[in-house]
């Protein structure tokens, strides 16, 4: 990959006035304003105020553990006026899998582009299981005997690696964004993707709702989804891109096809999908047209005949025979699949499904490695994992795990702002204006703004990778697939048992 | 009660292989199976095993070259060296050797203590299996053995195993399978290293199998000279590679069948379970394999006739099972109860062929599952010979014909019948049979029946041409010949055709024959091509009078006309030679712009691989690339996508297909027209958004499926599945019916204010060409279900629709609005298919009635009501009360003609 350039990394803060964070800062009455706290912290939690100094970036702030420093204001403040707690909300905020400090750790690399600095645990959730669990074991730092830099190291990979005629699609990172239609969320949630994506050299899914205009000025790097419902699917969008997705199942709910519930159908989703206003949209499940294998290799046949140039990739759900999908789809002609694992969905998902039916991608995704190796094809496929990546450590375990490369959701929403209230599916009303169709709520978000905060976040996460890779001695991702050694799960092995640190 | 002691003695005979099998410790293995190609065909003479080669290279794509198998029943005793009683009543043992060391110990243990062997040979092959291209794997060594069981070996068998008040050929057959059984379980299953499997060991019956392709089989095994009634073949899609032998290849045996079968299923554990409390093992893991020894237990153990077989695995559910007489409900029931784990649950499509030995006959079995989520073809062609045909695919059908038809012209290239069978249905039972039988004059008869042993025949006094003679030529008058040119010229098509079609009920053959070559000899001057053209093939999409005549004769006589016509175009060179220009896969790189004069490509499908980067589809885009406006395209052999991939603002383009177009025809065209004269494959104009589709004929499964608009005229049936979560504004006419699930989900808008819409008119032709009501206009017990938009205007003159058959729509009364809607796509439709409004829609038992009457619209139910019960809205309708606006005469109506 040479030639392209990473994009410009710019400040882009809380949309909302107060932006949350682990810590709540009081200034008592007893304040001067005499200033001190605005000049010293390095991290511009303080604000000049008229009475006195406003902590209006207090999430910006290293809580108490900040004492060791003599720029700690709680301490330095001379009236002593400066008390600074764990905020109330944090507390509540988010769930096992996305805790409090995944999503301000995730909004702060949103923000800046830069790994918090507050303390806050951004790598893993707490859900006690699978990625959770997994930690790197890296070498002591300056611990190996052949240092890289940073430019030496490639985050790069190849999609098309099946030798056909069709051509090499390389992207900067191992990472693209995964499909999100226009209906479950709205058009400049989607354009701050596609626009993302675009400054990345990666690409943007549009999901299963139809290609909108607005889309079409970012064509090469968007993939158009062929889903059950083949809503918006046109000869014309297929022709337009360079990847087209099969989705065949969502890991968040195999076997239950897709649905948008009434109230998100407004005119304009309704005209895109050429379906009735106000009346719920399904998309069935299977494709009424695929049956078996021979069907499939037909229905990506068509694909190909109609858009003689594009990549075909296969979203597939992690049934326990996942590796048969795999190898299924491998034969039948497509160039990447797409495993999508049971963490992943919106709050529309049911809750019921959600978890409960497909297997975690961290299980399905050695298995499908292990079997393609063996089958002697795993070089001729590129292998995208989603459903449950929440951070560039994830990225990377995955990566180890067997996959080439990864495909996110969700965590571009958290870079969005989402706080997972997981109310997704109730009617338009998203209060952060992300996962919504109404014109107000809508507004509530610039695209300049999504698009630098999505950006930001992914370079942080590329920054992460870059560092990971460096520490293991790598000069290129494609070396961390499939390395299970350098991967160790914390109910087996303990730090003391192994040389290097656990990460 | 005979057969049930019969039944229990033969199951706890088998008790001993579970221990044994249990005995071996093996990885349980899931099924792992994908989808597959099949087809067969059944003929009242023995033909050669070439014929099933044609038909398995068509259906490459639904295999992977990981397994194809064939088998062969009703053998010719002379190719196989015994004479004709071995061959009736010795079984015919087929042994694959993988690992040919093992045949002294095969031998010793499982053939010299147990028969009495009439005769025994290695099959013969050809020298090195790399001369045959593309197979990568030797097959296995075949042995074949005609024997009979040992007098005494019988009779210690039916001592140990207690089998001694089971009569003497039913102990016989019990051994043979328990035989097989053991001899697959000590040199297969058990070992890591297979190195022996029983092929088949039926009677007058043989299965081939190899890693490989079907057809390469028949080049393998040299079966060119070897002459069957029936043949079927399989070709294998295995998801898991490194497939190194070809045990897992159908077809799979039970004792005197062989079962091939596409799908998988659901309940593959649930079955093997079945199996298991009726101590049957299955030794090679495939879905295939507990199919076949589902049919075995139910028709060998249990001595249930065929019907039940087919309901046992197959049952009828819902409003169908309701149309059942009351007996049969009472008998079916009590098969359902039995044998409901046993039955496959998924998609699935089994070809079965078998010797009946008792009734000494012959027998080529098709059976869907009920949902018909597998595609699947019938096909029945009578005359001096007699054929019928099962396939995946109806090209398959017609390239096995062309097939026989060059070697024998006693066949001919078309059928009298195509149909697809409705699964788990009171109408067919989703099952057809065909029997070869000998009758009383000692010649071979075919009869082919459904489930309920309904016949399906040909016309039986109308005669078929016979081809093996030359038509003599007849005399064409010279006022004849002279009116002919004049009304070419003229223009008037329409005219000339309904002339020529009054006259031909009349014509023998040789005078058919000459006015076709006279009118193919007229389109020679460039000027008359193009009307001598749209002349000849009105023959193919028109129903009418044939007199003494057989259809299929004169469309195969049109076709060949048409054929020789297209092919007397020249190829296209440096210079223009008309307004024609052909192209066919020699020339395909002489493909280039048109010059102004030539106006239309002619496009011969021959050779075309059915898709990738050669594909026929792509031929036509890039002709049209090139500025080609009118596509002629013939001797289409399946080749898939045709007419994609043009994208979109493609008005004024226009395709005719001739012949057998494949899957996917026009999906995605956006403003183009296609005209498809004859039937036409599955998954039609998917996604269409604009432009117009005509099918002369029937159109297979998920029919428009996601389409978002475009005109559809269809003069036959759609299959299973169709328009399904169709948005937009498609407006489609279907003038049979659909087999089920007709427009689920439907969500195309008000079709009032330009959303879309389905006309089903439920109406079919009679031999004589007439127009005449199907039995009911919709047979399906899912019309509309889930729909959100849209509406389906149906011709239901007596009523026959009822509220039970929609889940979730609604019938409304047949307005003026609704008639002002449909009927200009009426007046398009009589004008494309020759059926009438005036005389055909409109008039009932003789008697013109009113749009109202005829008609009945189904309309989409609000939301909110979706939300509710279902049910509650049925009674609403069946009660008659509170939907607005609906007079009161309907539900009169409705009483009346229930009553009639």
């Amino acid at each position: 990959m040479t030639g392209f350039h990473f994009p410009e990394i710019k400040n882009a803060p809380s949309r909302f006035r107060n932006a949350l964070g682990k810590y709540r800062i009081t200034i008592t009455r007893a304040c001067t304003n005499c200033g001190l706290c605005v000049e010293i912290c390095p991290y511009g939690v303080y604000q000049v105020g008229s009475k006195r100094p406003k902590a209006s970036c207090e999430h910006l702030c290293l809580g108490p553990s900040c004492s060791k420093n003599d720029f700690y204001c709680a301490e330095r403040c001379p009236e002593k006026a400066i008390h600074i707690r764990l905020n109330p909300s944090f507390e509540v905020l988010g769930d096992r899998r996305w805790p409090a400090e995944l999503l301000a750790g995730t909004w702060h690399m949103a923000e800046t582009g830069a790994i918090p600095h507050q303390g806050l645990n951004y790598k893993t959730g707490d859900s006690g299981g699978g990625f959770d669990k997994i930690r790197f074991i890296l070498p002591k730092e300056n611990g190996n005997d052949k240092p890289v830099t940073d430019g030496d190291i490639s985050t790069a990979i190849e999609l098309n690696r099946s030798g056909d005629s069709r051509p090499k699609v390389t992207i900067p990172v191992p990472l693209y964004l995964g499909g999100m239609s226009f209906g479950s969320v709205s058009i400049v949630t989607m354009l701050s993707r596609a626009r993302a994506a675009v400054a990345l050299g990666t690409f943007c899914c549009t999901g299963e709702g139809g290609y909108p205009e607005e889309l079409m000025d970012y064509d090469d790097n968007v993939i158009t989804q062929v889903a059950t419902g083949l809503f918006g699917v046109r000869e014309d969008t297929i022709k337009r891109v360079r990847i087209v997705e099969f989705k065949y199942a969502q890991g968040a709910k195999p076997g239950l096809g897709g649905h948008l519930l009434g109230d998100k159908v407004t005119p304009r989703v309704a005209q895109m999908r050429e379906a009735v206003a106000g009346s719920a949209l399904f998309s069935p499940f299977p494709f009424h047209s695929v049956y078996s294998v021979e069907d499939h290799k037909k229905h990506v046949d068509w694909i190909k005949e109609i858009n003689r140039k594009a990549l075909v990739s296969v979203k597939v759900s992690t049934p326990t025979d996942v590796d048969m999908v795999a190898v299924g789809s491998y034969y039948a002609g497509a160039h990447i699949v797409q495993l999508d694992g049971s963490y992943g969905g919106t709050g529309a998902a049911p809750d019921i499904a959600k978890k409960n039916i497909a297997m975690p991608i961290e299980y399905a995704l050695p298995k499908v490695h292990k079997f393609l190796l063996a089958e002697g094809i795993r070089d001729k496929i590129t292998i995208i994992a989603s459903g449950g990546i929440r951070s560039a450590y994830d990225m990377a375990k995955i990566i180890a795990m067997g996959a080439d490369g990864v495909c996110l959701g969700t965590a571009d929403l958290v870079a969005l702002e989402c706080i997972r209230c997981h109310h997704c599916e109730s009617g338009r009303g998203c209060a952060r204006g992300i996962a919504t169709t109404d014109d107000e709520l809508t507004d509530l978000m610039e695209l300049e703004w999504g698009t630098q905060r999505i950006i930001n976040m992914y370079s942080a996460w590329r920054a992460q990778l870059v560092n990971i890779l460096k520490r293991l001695g790598m000069r290129s991702v494609a070396e961390l697939v499939g390395r299970f050694d350098v991967l160790a799960h914390m109910d087996y092995i303990r730090q003391e048992e192994i040389e290097g640190e656990l990460d | 009660m005979k057969n049930r002691t019969y039944a229990q003695s033969i199951i706890d005979s088998r008790r001993h292989l579970g221990d044994e099998a249990g005995a071996i410790s093996r990885p349980r293995v899931d099924a792992e199976e994908g989808g597959c190609g099949v087809t067969g065909f059944v003929c009242n003479i023995p033909v050669s095993g070439r014929h099933i080669f044609e038909p398995s290279v068509q259906m490459h794509n639904r295999g992977n070259g990981k397994g194809g198998g064939l088998a062969a029943v009703g053998l010719t005793p002379a190719k196989l060296g015994v004479d004709q009683r071995t061959l009736d009543e010795d079984f015919l043992l087929q042994v694959a050797l993988l690992d040919e060391t093992v045949l002294a110990e095969m031998e010793e243990r499982f053939i010299r203590p147990h028969f009495r062997v009439a005769h025994e040979a290695f099959i013969d092959t050809v020298d090195d299996y790399r001369d045959i291209p593309g197979l990568e794997m030797k097959p296995p060594a075949v042995k074949r053995y005609f024997v009979r069981v040992r007098p005494d070996a019988l009779a210690r068998f039916r001592k140990e195993r207690n089998l001694l008040m089971l009569p003497e050929d039913k102990a016989e057959e019990e051994f043979i399978y328990q035989n097989t059984y053991r001899l697959n379980l000590a040199l297969y299953s058990s070992l890591g290293e297979k190195r022996a499997f029983v092929l088949s060991h039926g009677r007058d019956m043989m299965i081939l199998k190899i890693v490989g392709y079907a057809e390469q089989v028949a080049q393998y095994y040299k079966l060119d000279n070897f002459d069957a009634h029936i043949w079927i073949a399989h070709q294998r899609y295995p998801t898991k590679g490194r497939v190194w032998h070809p045990g897992g290849a159908h077809p799979f045996i039970g004792l005197d069948e062989a079962l091939v079968h596409n799908g998988d299923f659901a309940n593959y554990y649930s079955v093997t379970e079945y199996l298991k409390q009726r101590n049957i093992y299955p030794l090679f893991l495939t879905d295939t394999e507990v199919s076949v020894q589902i049919f075995d237990l139910l028709n060998r153990v249990y001595g249930y006739p065929l019907e039940y077989i087919i309901e046992a695995l197959a049952p009828t559910a819902e409003m169908d099972f309701d149309h059942l007489p009351e007996e049969k409900q009472r008998i079916y029931r009590r098969i359902q109860a039995a044998h409901i784990h046993g039955s496959p649950d998924g998609p699935w499509f089994f070809i079965i062929a078998r010797t009946d030995v008792k009734n000494r006959q012959y027998q080529l079995i098709g059976i869907t599952d009920t949902a018909m989520l597998r595609p699947q073809v019938f096909a029945i062609q009578k005359g001096e010979v007699e054929i019928g045909l099962i396939c995946s695919e109806k090209q398959a059908i017609d390239a096995t014909l062309e097939s026989l038809a060059k070697e024998d012209p006693r066949f001919g290239t078309i059928a009298d019948h195509y149909w697809n069978a409705r699964g788990g249905s009171y109408t067919d039972g989703g099952a057809f049979i065909f029997t070869v039988r000998e009758s009383a004059n000692g010649r071979k008869n075919l009869i082919c029946s459904d489930k309920f042993d309904r016949q399906i025949d040909v016309p039986r006094d109308q005669r078929p041409c016979d081809l093996t003679k030359k038509l003599p030529l007849a005399k064409l008058e010279s006022a004849f010949q002279a009116g002919l040119r004049k009304e070419l010229r003229k223009g008037d098509v329409e005219g000339l055709f309904s002339s020529l079609a009054k006259g031909l009920p009349k014509w023998d053959y040789s005078y058919t024959g000459s006015v076709l070559n006279r009118l193919r000899d007229l389109s020679k001057d460039d000027a008359l091509k193009g009307n001598v053209i749209r002349l000849l093939t009105l023959f193919l999409d028109r129903y009418y009078p044939t007199g003494k005549k057989r259809r299929r004769s004169i469309l195969q006589m049109a076709t060949e006309t048409l054929h020789s016509l297209f092919n007397t175009v020249p190829l296209l060179n440096d210079n223009a030679a008309g307004r024609y220009g052909r192209i066919n896969f020699e020339r395909r790189q002489h493909l280039r712009p048109p010059f102004p004069v030539e106006e239309v490509l002619i496009a011969d499908a021959g050779n075309f691989p059915p898709e990738g980067d050669d594909s026929y589809a792509h031929l036509v885009t890039e002709a049209y690339r090139m500025g080609w406006k009118k596509f002629i395209c013939f001797g289409l052999r399946g080749q898939r996508f045709l007419g994609c991939g043009l994208g979109p603002e493609t008005e004024g383009i226009r395709i005719d297909a001739y012949d057998s177009t494949g899957d996917y025809l026009a999906s995605g065209i956006d403003g183009l027209e296609i005209y498809v004269h004859g039937n036409a494959q599955d998954q039609l104009g998917q996604i269409m958004k604009r432009g117009k589709l005509v099918v002369y004929g029937d159109v297979g499964q998920t029919f428009m499926y996601g389409a978002k608009g475009g005109e559809v005229y269809v003069l036959g049936n759609a299959a299973g599945r169709p328009l399904i979560n169709a948005v937009g504004r498609p407006r489609v006419i279907i003038n049979g019916t659909a087999l089920d699930f007709l427009a689920e989900s439907f969500m195309a808008g008000d079709p009032y204010n330009g959303g879309g819409f389905v006309i089903v008119n439920g109406l079919t032709f009679d031999d004589r060409g007439r127009v005449i009501p199907q039995d009911t206009p919709y047979p399906g017990s899912n019309l509309f279900s889930l729909a959100s938009g849209g509406a389906i205007f149906i011709r239901d003159p007596y009523r026959k629709i009822v509220p039970e058959q929609l889940n979730g729509g609604q019938i409304l009364p047949f307005d003026e609005r609704d008639w002002e809607l449909i009927l200009p796509y009426l007046k398009e439709n009589e004008r494309l298919f020759g059926i009438s409004i005036n005389r055909h829609l409109l008039t009932v038992d003789g008697k013109r009635r009113k749009p109202g009457d005829v008609y009945r619209t189904i309309g989409a139910v609000k939301l909110s009501v979706l939300a509710s019960s279902s049910l509650s809205m049925n009674e609403e309708w069946v009660t008659g009360k509170s939907i607005e606006g609906m007079p009161d005469i309907l539900f009169h109506h409705s009483t009346n003609y229930n009553k009639i």
